[in-house]
C-alpha cells in the first residue's frame, strides 16, 4: 500500500496520507484483526518489516510488507521507529536509513492497536468485549459489574470513561483499560481513568464524570457529550465535570427529540455575533464583563440581549432564564458538533510524536 | 452505530476493509466516463525496472503486429539466464478495458517468471473507447498468434503455452481460449481468469450488490462495456470473444483456474462461468474468496485473503507450468 499512498500523493500533493493510515487502522481495529495483520498493514503502508515483541512470556513477530512472516531477531533500530504499547508490548518499523513522512503516523497507530488487540478486554458471550459491556446500560447490571471485575475494577472504587475518535492525537497517553466501542458516532476509543487522573493529552477528547462501576455507562455518555463539546483547537479535551447536572441531562436526551429552546437557539446562530454573545453570557457574571469579554460596546452587548430575548421568548438574564440559555446553547452545540467528523486535510496531523 | 443500507450484501473482510481505506484514493468506487482520463494517470503501472532487476528478470520490449496489422508493444520477460523449452504465458492486463498498462498487476504474476522459470509476453493492447470491440481481444489474438508463431525464437514450449488474465485481462484470456478453439488457433494448456468481466449484461445479483462501494462497482461495469460495445452493450449481437458468458458452447477449452471474491459485482458470473465448464464436461478449478472485494490481491496483497488467492493461484499454475 506504499505504492498506492505514493500514487494518491502524485494525484494530489495536497492529500493527507496521514489520514488515511488512521482510516486504514481504524478499521483494523473496529474489525479486531489480529497481530499478524496489524504488522502486514503496517509494513505495508511503509513498505518494509514491521515488529512485534512481548516480554513475558516472550513471544517476537517480524511481517514483511508482503505480510509474509519474517524469521531471525530484529536489527538495531534507531529509537524513532520502535512505540512501546504498554504493559511489556513494543511494535517498531525495521526502517533503514532516515524516516518516510509517515513512519510517525503509522507506528503511533500500530501501537494503539496493538495494544487495544491485547488489552485485557477478552471476547466472550455478547461477541463484545468487556468495556463495550461495561458502558452499556442495556446490558444485566450483574453483567456489567463482571465485565467491570475482569477489567480489574472493583465495586467500592469511582471511575471515569474518557472518550475519543479513533482519529484523536495522543500527545500523552492514560493508563486504563481501553478499548474501540461502537456508538452511532462511529467507532470511539475510550479509557477508564480513575476518579483523580494523572493529567494527559489528547485532542478532540472528553472526560465523562465519576461513577462506580455499575454507573459506568453514565459516565461513557457524559464523556461522549463532552467530546462533541470539544472545539479544537482551544478546546480539544473537555471534562464533563465543567458542565455538571446539564451533562447528565444531555447524555440521557434522545437526540433529535423536539427541543423548543434548542430550536429557536438555531435562530440566534443564524446571526454572525448570535453563538459568541451567547458564549459570553453564560460565562461571564454580568452583561458589563460579557460585554467586555466580546470586546463590544455594552450598549452592543444590550441590544444584542434584546434580539436574544425577543427570539428565545425569555429573558436569558433573569431566573431559570440563564439555566435555559446555557442547556440550550450546549444543546445546539450538540446537535452541530463536527468534531467527531473527520478533520479537513489541511488540518492532518502530519507532526505527531509516537506514543509515551 | 446506525447504518442505512438498502441492499443486503457480504461484508468486506476487516483487512481488506482497511485496504480499502488507501484504495479509494487512487481507484474509486464508481467510475464515471468522465473518470476515464483520471483512471489513466492513477492506474498507470509504476516504473518496474528496479523490480525486474532485484528479481533477475529480464525484460526485452518488441513491436509485435496487431489486429489489422496495427503495431503494438509487448514486453518478454524472463528469468535470466533461462535456457530454451520454457513455458510460456501470454498476459492480458487489467483496467476495465480503458485504462492500465501492460505492466498492471505484472507484480503478482513474476513469481511464475522467476520460480516457474516462465517465459511471460505481456501486451499492450489498444484501450475503448478510442478503440472498442473488437480491437481489444482481436489485439490480443493477434498477440498469441505472434507468440505461437515465434516459440523457437522466445524459448518457449508450443505444447506449454498458457494465457492469462486479471479483471478485464481476465475476460480477455477466456475471450482467447473460446476464439482459439473455435479457429483452429494455437493450443494452449491453460486459461488463468483472475475475477474476470466476462458479461456485459449485468444482470446477476452481484452486479446489482455492490454500488458505490469497493473496487468497480456496477456502474464502473457499465462504464467499461459501454466503452467497448457502445449501443451493442447488452444486444444480442455481441460477441462471446468480447463477454464470454455469452458463449453458448464451453466444451474443448483448456483448463480454467477461476478466482473472485463473494463481494464483488464479478462473483456471480464467474461462478457461472466455471459451473458452464463443468456441465459441459470441461476442466475448471474456482475459488469465491469471502470477503474479498474486487482484485483485493493486487492491492492489499500483504492481508491474509490476498496472501491466499496469489498462493493458491499459483499453487494452480505450477501444476500447470511446471517442469
Amino acid at each position: 500500500m506504499q505504492e498506492l499512498l505514493g500514487r494518491i500523493a502524485r494525484l494530489d500533493p495536497s492529500a493527507s496520507l496521514g489520514l488515511r493510515v488512521i482510516a486504514c487502522f481504524d478499521e483494523l481495529v473496529v474489525g479486531n484483526v489480529n497481530t499478524r495483520a496489524l504488522l502486514a498493514a503496517a509494513a505495508s503502508l511503509a513498505g518494509c518489516p514491521a515488529g512485534f515483541q512481548q516480554e513475558h512470556p516472550r513471544r517476537l513477530l517480524r511481517v514483511s510488507p508482503r505480510g509474509t512472516v519474517v524469521d531471525g531477531e530484529p536489527p538495531e533500530l534507531d529509537s524513532v521507529f520502535v512505540a512501546p504499547a504498554s504493559d511489556g508490548l513494543a511494535v517498531w518499523l525495521e526502517r533503514e536509513g532516515p524516516a518516510f513522512p509517515n513512519d510517525a503516523i503509522t507506528l503511533e497507530r500500530l501501537a494503539l492497536a496493538v495494544r487495544i488487540r491485547h488489552g485485557r478486554g477478552r471476547r466472550d458471550h455478547d461477541n463484545r468485549r468487556h468495556l463495550g459491556l461495561l458502558t452499556d446500560l442495556d446490558v444485566a447490571a450483574d453483567d456489567r459489574i463482571a465485565a467491570g471485575a475482569a477489567l480489574g475494577l472493583t465495586t467500592t472504587g469511582r471511575y471515569r470513561v474518557a472518550a475519543a475518535p479513533l482519529f484523536a492525537v495522543w500527545l500523552r497517553h492514560p493508563d486504563g483499560p481501553e478499548d474501540v466501542i461502537p456508538t452511532r458516532h462511529g467507532p470511539i476509543h475510550a479509557i477508564v481513568l480513575a476518579e483523580s487522573y494523572d493529567a494527559f493529552d489528547a485532542t478532540p477528547c472528553g472526560v465523562g464524570v465519576a461513577t462506580s462501576v455499575d454507573d459506568l455507562h453514565h459516565s461513557f455518555r457524559t464523556a461522549m457529550v463532552a467530546l462533541r463539546l470539544c472545539s479544537p483547537p482551544e478546546d480539544g479535551l473537555v471534562c464533563a465535570d465543567v458542565y455538571g447536572g446539564l451533562v447528565d441531562m444531555l447524555a440521557d436526551t434522545p437526540e433529535g427529540r423536539h427541543q423548543p429552546d434548542v430550536e429557536r437557539m438555531d435562530e440566534i446562530a443564524t446571526y454572525a455575533w448570535g453563538l459568541a454573545t451567547v458564549g459570553a453570557i453564560v460565562t461571564t457574571q454580568s452583561v458589563r464583563e460579557a460585554a467586555r469579554q466580546s470586546g463590544v460596546h455594552h450598549s452592543t452587548m444590550s441590544t444584542r440581549i434584546e434580539v436574544i430575548s425577543a427570539t428565545l421568548g425569555f429573558d436569558p438574564l433573569d431566573g431559570f432564564g440563564r439555566a435555559r440559555l446555557g442547556l440550550a446553547y450546549l444543546g445546539h452545540r450538540l446537535r452541530r458538533s463536527k468534531v467527531l467528523d473527520l478533520p479537513a486535510p489541511s488540518l492532518a496531523p502530519d507532526k505527531i510524536t509516537t506514543l509515551a | 452505530m446506525t447504518r442505512v443500507t438498502s441492499v443486503v450484501r457480504p461484508e468486506f473482510d476487516p483487512e481488506l476493509k482497511a485496504g480499502l481505506a488507501v484504495v479509494g484514493g487512487m481507484f474509486p468506487p464508481t467510475i464515471t466516463p468522465d473518470l476515464i482520463d483520471f483512471m489513466r494517470v492513477s492506474y498507470a503501472s509504476a516504473p518496474l525496472d528496479d523490480l525486474f532487476a532485484e528479481r533477475g528478470i529480464e525484460r526485452v520490449d518488441t513491436e509485435v503486429p496487431g489486429h489489422e496489422g496495427a503495431s503494438l508493444t509487448v514486453s518478454v520477460l524472463r528469468a535470466s539466464g533461462a535456457e530454451s523449452d520454457r513455458p510460456g504465458v501470454l498476459y492480458a492486463h487489467s483496467g476495465g478495458l480503458m485504462f492500465g498498462d501492460r505492466f498492471s498487476g505484472i507484480d503478482l504474476v513474476l513469481d511464475w517468471v522467476d520460480r516457474l522459470g516462465a517465459v511471460m509476453v505481456t501486451v499492450d493492447y489498444r484501450l475503448a473507447p478510442e478503440y472498442p470491440d473488437p480491437y481489444p481481444r482481436e489485439d490480443m489474438y493477434a498477440a498469441l498468434e505472434w507468440t505461437a508463431a515465434h516459440c523457437e525464437a522466445l524459448g518457449i514450449r508450443p505444447d506449454r503455452l498458457m494465457v492469462a488474465g486479471a479483471s478485464a485481462g481476465g475476460g480477455l484470456a477466456a475471450g482467447l481460449a473460446l476464439a482459439a478453439r473455435d479457429r483452429g488457433g494455437p493450443r494452449l494448456c491453460g486459461q488463468v481468469l483472475d475475477y474476470p468481466m466476462l458479461d456485459d449484461r449485468g444482470t446477476t445479483a452481484s452486479t446489482s450488490q455492490f454500488d458505490g462501494v469497493g473496487v468497480w462497482d456496477r456502474v464502473s461495469n457499465e462504464t467499461g462495456w459501454d466503452a467497448l460495445l457502445g449501443t451493442e452493450r447488452g444486444a444480442g449481437s455481441v460477441s462471446p470473444y468480447a463477454a464470454p458468458s455469452r458463449a453458448a458452447d464451453l466444451s474443448g477449452l483448456p483448463p480454467a483456474f477461476i478466482d473472485v471474491g463473494a463481494a464483488e459485482i464479478f462473483r456471480d458470473e464467474a461462478i457461472a462461468y466455471a459451473d458452464a465448464i463443468w456441465r459441459a464436461g470441461g476442466d475448471a478449478e474456482l475459488h469465491v474468496w469471502s470477503g474479498a472485494f474486487h482484485a483485493c490481491d493486487i492491492f492489499a496483497p500483504h492481508t491474509a485473503v490476498g496472501r491466499s488467492m496469489i498462493h493458491a493461484r499459483d499453487t494452480w499454475v505450477e501444476k500447470i507450468l511446471g517442469d
